[in-house]
């Protein structure tokens, strides 16, 4: 059995690579690989329409569309994660903050400059 | 009269409030030991509110009986003050209400507001990300290097296409190293108090100048941690060199201008430490910083339990 994630990952693959809006009965088919219910499909939906990922139509039966591409999606983590604030520091521990292209400079001096070996305290 | 409790309790909060964070934040010390000085921050900030809070509480409530807990007794049982209870009680009253109130409600507001955030970007990762060669990283598409951990029930850790393009597996194991040891000692617990309280008290410089200690101080903690799993001949070059590429990209090294000694700013305090490593804080030091942070929430707890001087 898929987790809810997996399930929610590949509706959102269908819904990118279909050129148009989808109705459920049109996704359950295109995975028909996974053997799911309908009524799961429509969980699954559900759910990325909370998320705000999908929005569908008011025809009968309804459509189902992705509200932005993949790249949408990771651009604004992305923007979110380098645009941090101070607060945000609580939120994700991100590896290194962004420096002044000084800083960076001389950043890569002193690395330059300590040689290859291993310093010693 | 103020009972002398209260004035104690006072000084101390005053010393709390400037002074001693002034200090801790200009100490060498720190960087030599940085869990030790993490410990020293939580005490410090643990016993500055005790101390406030607790300075308000004992004033206010002065007329019920010269000690926190023979006046709380007084109150619960319905006895009449002993002396009459004038305006600066009252006003002392409602400040220690207001502060304790503000302190923990914006913690609260903070725990709440970080979990729904990080909540919002699981979701976004769980989306756009694939596995990576590690069962609790991801590989998100992104030119930038860019590595972070979100911690959590569910903790993730996600690697750019750009970092993993920029730098070999050592280095790329070495970041991992770095956000896994955060995510293992749940050092966003220990942020989480100080990014609450600046933002309960931006007026108090303290707040702001402690806030940014513990950021880099955890930095640092996890350096270590990282530097403690790396194999390879030249650990500390490896981590310093992953994180000059992360701060500015790759490229050739560029024309060095003025002194290097001091960059100034929390990263080039990183790599400065991880080139040239300072020596680890004696052993009597380390039990001297503990001793005092212990006799930092000690003293404040007692003043308040203990019958008034």
């Amino acid at each position: 059995m898929a987790s809810l994630g997996d399930l929610e990952r590949a509706v959102m693959d269908r819904l990118w690579s279909a050129d148009g809006p989808l109705a459920a009965t049109e996704l359950r088919d295109g995975l028909a690989g996974r053997g799911l219910a309908l009524t799961t499909v429509h969980t699954v939906l559900s759910r990325l329409e909370q998320k705000g990922f999908v929005v569908h139509d008011e025809g009968r039966p309804r459509r189902f569309r992705a509200r932005g591409t993949r790249e949408d999606h990771a651009a604004e983590l992305m923007h979110e994660v380098l645009g941090q604030a101070g607060d945000r520091q609580a939120v994700l521990a991100r590896f290194v903050g962004g420096v002044d292209p000084d800083e960076a400079r001389l950043l890569r001096a002193l690395l330059a400059a300590a040689g290859p070996g291993e310093p010693t305290a | 009269m103020l009972p002398a409790t209260a004035a104690a309790l006072a000084v101390l909060a005053a010393l709390l409030a400037w002074p001693v964070p002034a200090l801790l934040a200009r100490a060498g010390w720190p960087p030599r030991d940085p869990l030790v000085a993490l410990v020293c921050w939580q005490a410090l900030g643990l016993a500055g509110g005790l101390s406030i809070i607790g300075a308000l509480l004992v004033h206010g409530l002065a007329p019920w009986g010269a000690s926190l807990p023979e006046a709380l007794g007084a109150v619960l049982t319905g006895r009449p003050a002993g002396t009459p209870v004038r305006g600066d009680h009252w006003t002392t009253l409602t400040l220690a209400g207001v502060l304790a109130t503000e302190l923990l409600g914006v913690l609260l507001l903070s725990w709440v507001r970080t979990a729904r955030t990080r909540r919002r970007h699981r979701e976004l990762l769980e989306l756009v990300v694939q596995p990576a060669a590690l069962p609790d990283a991801r590989l998100l598409e992104h030119p930038a290097p860019v590595a972070f951990c979100i911690p959590g029930a569910r903790p993730l850790l996600v690697l750019s296409s750009g970092m993993v393009a920029e730098l070999d597996d050592a280095a790329l194991a070495a970041v991992v190293a770095h956000e896994r040891a955060h995510l293992r000692e749940h050092h966003h617990l220990y942020l989480l108090p100080f990014v609450a309280w600046e933002a309960a008290l931006p007026v108090l410089p303290a707040a702001a100048r402690a806030h940014a200690a513990v950021r880099t101080l955890v930095e640092m903690r996890a350096d270590d941690v990282a530097l403690a799993s790396l194999p390879g001949p030249a650990p500390r070059r490896t981590l310093a060199r992953a994180i000059v590429v992360a701060a500015g990209g790759a490229g050739g090294a560029g024309v060095p201008s003025g002194a290097l000694a001091v960059t100034g700013s929390a990263v080039g305090d990183r790599v400065v430490r991880l080139l040239q490593p300072p020596a680890p804080l004696p052993g009597w030091a380390r039990a001297l910083a503990l001793l005092s942070a212990g006799l930092l929430l000690l003293v404040p707890t007692a003043l308040l339990l203990l019958p008034a001087l």
